[in-house]
């Protein structure tokens, strides 16, 4: 990777604790803009602690501490002044079982935007169908918004928890595991969306699928153990790692 | 005898000894509802429930009784609903594990324990001396919340607690503050619970006595209440004072007024399970 | 071990018997030509249909690997090498085979001297060694090993290029047949080394995933 390309993301020197639990060491890593970037390693390695430190998802856990700089598009995100509710609006997150509300259809995908104090109903109308539209969801649901979203299938419901993420519009969308609940033809839809969605948003996702990020994504960054032992391209992760930590996970040999 | 034939002797003596257990509460439930159906059941009409209480047991009525039961359950509502719901989001949602917390939540759970005799005398020292309320509905409604209060806390922040996680991270993901989380997602989904809860406190509420007694509720009424400050009777209070009277007609009376009293607990109950049954109905996860 | 490692051990092992039986082939064929043996060469013949099930048995396992298992860096890089050396040998066991063929086809042996003038004893020789030099570094994982075929290779493409002009120097009617095999002989010998130096390839690629094909080799 060359200095010319643009980031969208950058972690520096972050270190992350619970109590006494080093859970991140010393991370340095960037992410492009308008690419897939994977996250992998085995469980408790890291890698979704790091991806909730892009939204500080972690601030609600009590015993959590972090320290160094993540930065979003120059701006420090653990700054005082940063406000964590116009954070999150740029940055979408997409969680591991589909989470939707109970509520209707539309109802789900405009919240983000209602939350906001947006009462315009054509304008939510509008933004509803676009963000449908972008998850590939619209022409299955168009006719019946006023459904309750859980009645929909499950790939259905996370397309729908897309959605609700790209509503309002954010530059970053966080995916974490977002197919480990999903049969293998949702899965392979919502695979898919991630591959037309990194035209317009910087996508980072969390997976425990090696085939998965091997499809998706345009990066791969192994952790393990609260350290990042390497970041690529995906294509050089798979073919021909540098490390041999990395080498044993991926062809399975581990432990 | 082999083990196994001694094995199922004993899983079918256990079976019959299980049934009979069951049936006892139930026997004995039948017997005393009969009982009281058989005495009571003819004396009800309506002027039965429009009639003022009277020395003669057959012009005797229960309209004071049930219409200072209602004005209490009113008042008792309107207190303890807001106080325990927002007492059970604070301890759930925002409250952050500390030494104070776990105090409090010992506290609640005692409190529910406390017998009523107690929240009895403390309603009279604080809402109808401290506060001058007098004998009035709203002393009545103060203490029969408090009895109530802890059963709702509990019962919120179970209701609260059964709202998946998932959820609550969704909305603080699309930048969704505490507040709106728990105004636009929570309280919505834990509704069921909580109604569940709130109702059989208050069918609890109906049926005490003892606090009432108290703080001062009238055994004798001859007026209905037409303001919180008026003093009232409920129907516990008729019952006993019937019950307490030699003539037979106050005995017949008595009767009548608990069918009454055990109606309005059932549908009380019953509106409990369908909130719960349509509620759950709704929000499958 | 993974199933995945276990699999891969078994292909390993069966490679390796192909690598054996394909040694065999040409060392039979050495033999029979040179002291023209049609016994030898009949029995060549007869194992050229084991090798060819063998072959067919090692397609048929990479495929299943690669459908059922889905290896990636190392593990992949080596089920494609043995798919691709799996190919050379069985072209390295046609080439003894072709030999054998002419041995059974002529009446009385190949002329001695132009035997001699061709260096096809040499080629033999040389031949042996690199695969036996190809063999070692596949079950040692020695790409040093491996890339000194290539040096070798080069003593087969020089006796191969006098080739016509010795067959001519001792051209004759009565001899024209079994110089025309004799040429074709050399021609395959020196094919051989070059199938052999696309096992090394394989081999150099499968282990330290460098590409040396079609490069200038040091």
């Amino acid at each position: 990777m060359t200095n010319e390309l643009n980031y969208i993301l950058e972690s520096k020197n972050v270190n992350v604790y619970y109590g006494e639990l080093h859970a991140l060491k010393d991370i340095n890593l960037k992410i492009q803009k308008n690419s897939v970037t994977a996250l992998i390693g085995p469980s408790g390695c890291g890698k979704s602690t790091f991806l909730r430190v892009f939204n500080r998802m972690n601030d609600y856990i009590d015993s959590f501490k972090i320290e160094g700089d993540v930065f979003m598009e120059g701006q420090n995100i653990y700054d005082k002044k940063v406000r964590v509710d116009e954070l999150r609006k740029n940055i979408g997150m997409v969680f591991q079982k589909p989470n939707p509300f109970p509520k209707s259809i539309y109802e789900n995908v405009a919240y983000g935007l209602k939350i906001q104090g947006i009462k315009d109903k054509e304008f939510l109308m509008d933004r509803v169908e676009n963000s449908l539209k972008q998850a590939a969801l619209w022409d299955e649901v168009k006719d019946d918004l006023k459904k309750s979203a859980l009645a929909l299938s499950g790939g259905q419901q996370q397309r729908i928890c897309i959605a609700r993420a790209l509503a309002v519009e954010p530059n970053v969308l966080l995916m974490d595991e977002p197919t480990s609940a999903l049969d293998p033809i949702s899965t392979a839809k919502v695979e898919e969306l991630i591959n037309e969605l990194k035209e317009k948003y910087t996508i980072v996702i969390v997976t425990h699928n090696m085939q998965q990020a091997s499809r998706v994504s345009d990066n791969t960054a192994f952790f393990y153990m609260g350290d990042l032992i390497e970041h690529a391209k995906t294509e050089d992760i798979f073919r021909n790692p540098k490390k041999e930590r990395t080498q044993n996970y991926i062809t399975g040999r581990f432990g | 005898m082999t083990n196994s034939k001694k094995n199922r002797i004993k899983d079918k003596l256990f079976e019959y000894f299980g049934i009979a257990c069951t049936f006892f509460g139930l026997v004995m439930l039948a017997i005393f509802i009969g009982n009281i159906l058989i005495d009571g059941l003819t004396r009800i009409d309506l002027d039965f429930l429009q009639n003022l209480p009277s020395r003669k047991p057959e012009k005797s009525g229960i309209l004071t009784a049930w219409t200072g039961s209602l004005w209490i359950l009113c008042f008792t509502t309107l207190i303890a609903f807001p106080l325990g719901v927002a007492a059970g989001i604070y301890l759930e949602e925002y409250g952050k594990k500390s030494s104070l917390s776990s105090l409090l939540e010992v506290n609640i759970s005692n409190l529910a324990g406390v017998p009523s005799i107690i929240y009895g005398l403390l309603g009279l020292e604080i809402f109808v001396r401290v506060f001058s309320l007098g004998n009035s509905i709203l002393a009545g409604a103060f203490t029969l919340a408090l009895l109530i209060l802890p059963i709702i806390i509990v019962a919120t922040r179970e209701a609260i607690r059964a709202v998946p996680p998932s959820i609550r991270a969704a909305s603080y993901g699309l930048g969704a503050s505490k507040w709106q989380t728990v105004w636009h997602q929570v309280l919505p989904a834990s509704m069921g619970g909580i109604f569940t809860g709130v109702i059989l406190a208050i069918s609890r509420a109906v049926g005490e006595t003892a606090p009432l007694i108290v703080v001062g509720a009238l055994a004798y009424v001859p007026f209905t209440p037409s303001s919180p400050m008026d003093e009232f009777t409920v129907m516990p209070i008729q019952i006993f004072n019937w019950v307490s009277r030699p003539l037979h007609g106050f005995t017949i009376n008595a009767a009548a007024a608990i069918i009454i009293l055990l109606l309005i607990t059932f549908i009380m109950n019953g509106i409990a399970v369908y909130l719960r049954n349509k509620w759950q109905k709704k929000i499958s996860w | 071990m993974t199933l995945l490692e276990q699999e891969l051990k078994d292909l390993r092992q069966e490679l390796l018997n192909m690598f054996l039986a394909v040694n065999n082939q040409l060392t039979k064929s050495e033999k029979s030509f040179l002291e023209f043996d049609k016994d030898l060469a009949s029995e060549i013949a007869n194992s050229e249909k084991r090798i060819n099930s063998l072959e067919l048995k090692i397609d048929r396992d990479c495929e299943n690997i690669l459908a059922l298992y889905s290896p990636v860096a190392v593990d992949l890089r080596f089920v494609l090498s043995v798919y691709k050396i799996n190919h050379e040998l069985e072209r390295i066991a046609d080439i003894a085979d072709g030999i054998a063929d002419y041995v059974n086809d002529l009446d009385s042996g190949f002329p001695k001297n132009a035997v001699k003038d061709v260096r096809i004893k040499e080629m033999f020789i040389q031949c042996k060694s690199m695969f036996e030099n190809v063999i070692e570094a596949f079950e040692k994982e020695d790409t040093s090993i491996a890339r000194r075929v290539f040096k070798q290779d080069e003593l087969l493409n020089q006796i191969n290029l006098n080739g016509s002009k010795n067959i001519i120097k001792n051209y004759s009617e009565k001899n024209a047949k079994s110089l025309f095999f004799l040429l074709s002989c050399v021609r395959k010998l020196e094919r051989a080394g070059d199938l052999i130096k696309n096992i090394s390839e394989e081999l150099i690629f499968s282990i330290e995933s460098k590409v040396v094909k079609h490069k200038k080799k040091k």
